[in-house]
């Protein structure tokens, strides 16, 4: 990017381009780190925080596809309780394992936020970020209140609910130890990044980044912004939705204050601005960044000093914004670029987007966007 | 469901009407002519509270006379906080006339980071005035009125005439209407628009200081009061239409009445999702609100 | 069968009258030239046979089909792509992420799209700017950016809006020779210009708008020696064209 300043609504330019072939390796090393972290490190504690961060990166991923969409949701904590709350009460009442009842929640959240995305996409970013605060509280009220929902299905109101604990069931979601929940965590942050990143590529991707850009330019090439915006919306919800699921199962407890609460819409948010809220890698950059910071950072100052973490997620949420507007991501993979032409001896990639021609990098490279 | 009790669900649904009215004017005439979504408003009522607070606690100075020091105050903080934050996202963005949600972000971090510090500094304990006036109250037959809060009513009333007439029949204020109309129109007549920004950003700040402090009579100060009645300023905004001071005070009547009485059907923490069902509604059908000129 | 039927088509916003008793017929293969003065109601003209917005009454035929109440992204399969007097180009994206936006139009693979779009930009002579982000094009670039996004749709019509501000005369002769070209194979124009010697060379048929009515009609020569068409807008300087 060669002009300063890279207007806040525009997606990030060079995050398109992270798949480079050095790129590959490096996300094939840290692959293999995180797979064998758990066969070294055996103290619970810090294997927690990597669940957190894992199920962070998830959630923040799940969350930026809306973004890719062009707008902004500080509510998505509604569909992740949705999720949890769902499965957790299949689980209770019918004995549903959460496997099988992680997708109940899914599709339940994908056609919500259809549901809501249609008449709310027509709101520009500042309203719709306010409308989904609004949906998310009222839903949040309504589970604090209610004892009994609809169908006489126990919501148990603010006490919220308990998993019943089985010990280890893994055919039920419930382990004894932290790591398997670390191994699905880290399977999950995968396959969202993953799905992530072929969206991008694909004509979806395409088409949401020419709906953002210019929404009239790209009905006029024959896209259905509607359709397409409620795709990604879909697809977010329901990826949102399967880590309630994952969250009601690892702390095996899930109410409405924290899962279904703004704190926790902004948390989600957070992860994926800081790192870069229209981009592939983003989101988990700014997990890997964040929670292990605000984590710490609560256990250990959190008893004489609360809301520390929270002034920290302020502080760092208002510098990014003044500073680096598209997150981490760019800068990184700026850095990234830099480390890579001298590594393989390249001219150019330095200090801004890749130079126009590149008729010595790999055919497949151009016109790519990873 | 008698009478009375309605008729008095009604004047009580008035009073807290005025409450919220108070709070809120100061944002519509923010998102009126700066168009920002200013998302902190409700971590400065906060602080305007403690300011006031704390001024009665160090010096025993009541909450209504500390109003001569924590306005001016207040104004000088909106005019750094638009200077210093919010000017640099502007010119950054110049080509956007629509409020970018950078702005928007930022101020909600600020938000956070105000309250924690809040938090921090001051601990979680409820904190309450002593004043004479706080406990008086007056008779109005069927129904007794709070002193405090009959006093924030006039308030919001006063508070709209005030910013309608500075708007209306001094310079300063046809230039922030001038700017808030057309912005490169105002600049080419010589408006120097950043400045107005600047100071129309420290009116409101002062005029949700103003009412901060008439709220701390009858209000318990903590850190956390900030976030539930800045989330009700943007509903009452947004009801009453965005740009529009009357509509402001109209909006914050309005929503302060619906509350009241729904809470007299169902318990009152449901009442508040009456509250963001209507805000929802009014944006999806009729963003302009009642008596809004803005587009959405 | 035409290509193009607009018959009677009227359109006011608020008091301003834009369109009014319009009509026209456009032939496959033809190069129709729409010229008139600011405000005479071309680019109205324009979004509404791309339904940007519909006409308070009248019709728009396409392949004898009616427009009428479509969104303009149908307009778009049907086979009419146009271009945009004020640029929207993509700026976040390169030149060929721009185009291959048009090119998913009819594929839903990234490799076509990808090569769909590298041969739109070797017509329009674009190629060497492929890797460029559009927010750092000239207004010109964008021209042509957008008009090799618009080929890539495969259109059966393209609406032209002011495709040659900001060349110069020999970067204009070079345009008027690729959109004969682009013609040639199968794509009828219609082109709305200020520039009346390349309209004159470029347009078989010329179309004279002023306040939303159509004033003449004509070959270039027609047109060029009508005097109400001199007295509205071409002045007497076109008069020997």
């Amino acid at each position: 990017m060669s002009s300063p300043g890279t207007g806040w609504e525009k997606g990030s330019v060079v995050a398109k381009r992270e798949r480079i072939s050095l790129g590959w390796l490096v996300i094939a090393a840290f692959l293999l780190l995180f797979l064998l972290v758990p066969l070294f490190l055996h103290d619970p504690y810090p294997l927690h925080i990597f669940v957190l961060v894992f199920h962070f990166a998830f959630l923040g991923t799940a969350w930026s596809l809306v973004s890719m969409a062009g707008q902004l949701s500080l509510g998505h904590a509604a569909l992740m309780g949705i999720g949890g709350y769902t499965s957790t009460l299949l689980f209770m009442e019918w004995g549903v394992s959460p496997w099988i009842g992680m997708w109940a929640g899914a599709i339940a959240c994908a056609i919500i936020g259809v549901v809501i995305g249609y008449p709310a996409f027509r709101l520009r970013g500042p309203y719709f970020a306010l409308t989904s605060i609004a949906f998310a509280e009222i839903l949040r009220i309504y589970v604090e209140n209610t004892e009994v929902g609809p169908f006489g299905i126990p919501l148990r109101a603010a006490m919220g609910l308990l998993v019943p604990l089985r010990g280890q069931a893994p055919a039920l979601f419930q382990f004894d130890s932290k790591e398997p929940y670390y191994y699905i965590a880290l399977v999950m942050m995968c396959i969202a990044v993953g799905l992530s990143y072929l969206i991008n590529r694909s004509r979806i991707g395409f088409y949401l980044t020419a709906i953002r850009s210019d929404q009239d330019a790209a009905e006029a090439l024959g896209i259905n912004s509607t359709k397409y915006k409620l795709i990604a919306m879909a697809i977010s919800c329901a990826l949102t939705a399967l880590g309630g699921t994952f969250y009601a199962q690892y702390f095996r407890y899930i109410n409405p204050e924290r899962a279904m609460g703004l704190g926790m819409s902004i948390e989600i948010a957070l992860v994926g601005v800081v790192g870069g809220w229209q981009t592939v890698l983003g989101p988990m950059i700014g997990s890997i960044l964040l929670t292990p910071t605000g984590e710490l950072v609560r256990a250990y100052l959190g008893g004489t000093y609360a809301g520390l973490h929270l002034l920290l997620y302020g502080l760092l949420l208002m510098g990014v914004i003044l500073f680096l507007p598209n997150g981490l991501n760019d800068p990184l993979v700026r850095a990234f670029r830099r480390l890579e032409a001298r590594v393989w001896g390249r001219a150019g990639g330095a200090g801004g987007v890749a130079p126009p021609a590149r008729p010595q990098e790999k055919q497949p490279q151009q016109g790519e966007r990873g | 469901m008698t009478l009375e009790l309605l008729a008095s669900a009604f004047i009580t649904g008035l009073m807290l009407g005025g409450l919220y009215a108070s709070v809120s004017i100061g944002l519509s005439l923010i998102f009126g002519i700066i168009r920002v979504i200013n998302f902190a408003h409700g971590a400065f009522l906060m602080v305007s509270l403690y300011a006031s607070f704390w001024l009665w606690y160090f010096f025993k100075l009541d909450p209504y006379l500390s109003i001569v020091i924590i306005v001016p105050l207040f104004f000088l903080f909106g005019y750094a906080v638009q200077h210093l934050l919010i000017r640099p996202m502007f010119v950054r963005e110049k080509a956007l006339v629509v409020e970018p949600i950078g702005v928007l972000l930022l101020m909600a971090g600020f938000d956070i980071v105000l309250s924690n510090l809040a938090l921090l500094f001051f601990k979680s304990d409820y904190r309450a005035v002593i004043s004479p006036v706080a406990s008086t109250a007056v008779s109005l037959g069927f129904v007794d009125l709070n002193l405090p809060r009959l006093i924030m009513f006039f308030l919001s009333f006063f508070i709209a005439g005030a910013l309608y007439w500075l708007l209306n029949y001094t310079e300063m204020g046809i230039a922030i209407r001038s700017v808030g109309q057309n912005r490169d129109a105002a600049a080419l007549c010589g408006v120097n628009v950043y400045r107005i920004y600047d100071f129309t950003f420290g009116i409101g700040t002062a005029a949700v200081a103003l009412a901060g402090a008439a709220m701390v009579p009858f209000y318990y100060v903590n850190p956390a009061m900030g976030t539930s009645l800045g989330v009700k300023s943007f509903i009452v905004v947004v009801l009453g239409g965005l740009g529009s001071i009357p509509g402001a005070l109209i909006g914050g009547l309005l929503l302060g009445v619906v509350e009241s009485v729904t809470a007299q059907f169902v318990p009152a923490t449901s009442a508040v999702i009456f509250s963001f069902l209507l805000f929802i509604i009014v944006l999806l059908t009729r963003p302009k609100g009642i008596m809004g000129v803005l587009e959405v | 069968m035409s290509l193009l039927t607009i018959d009677r088509l009227n359109k006011r916003f608020g008091g301003l009258v834009a369109v009014q008793d319009f009509d026209l017929t456009v032939e496959k293969g033809e190069i129709v030239g729409l010229i008139g003065p600011n405000g005479a109601g071309k680019t109205t003209l324009f979004n509404l046979i791309a339904c940007f917005y519909g006409p308070d009454s009248g019709r728009i035929l396409f392949q004898e089909r009616s427009l009428i109440g479509m969104r303009p992204y149908q307009i778009c399969a049907l086979g009419i792509a146009r271009t945009f007097q004020v640029t929207k180009p993509f700026v976040n994206n390169t030149v060929l992420e721009n185009v291959m936006v048009g090119a998913f139009s009819r594929t839903g693979s990234a490799k076509a799209a990808r090569e769909k779009a590298l041969e739109m930009l070797q017509v329009v002579e674009f190629s060497d700017r492929q890797d460029v982000l559009g927010q750092e094009l000239t207004t010109a670039d964008h021209k042509r950016l957008e008009l090799a996004r618009a080929l890539a749709t495969e259109p059966k019509l393209l609406l032209l809006d002011e495709v040659m501000a900001g060349l110069n005369a020999t970067e204009k002769v070079h345009l008027i020779d690729l959109l004969r070209r682009i013609r040639n194979q199968g794509i009828t124009l219609v082109v709305v210009e200020h520039d009346m010697r390349a309209v004159m060379t470029l347009c078989e048929r010329i179309v004279l708008m002023h306040q939303g009515r159509k004033l003449v009609e004509g070959s270039p020569q027609e047109v060029a020696s009508d005097p109400q068409a001199i007295a509205a807008y071409l002045g007497e300087e076109y008069a020997a064209a």
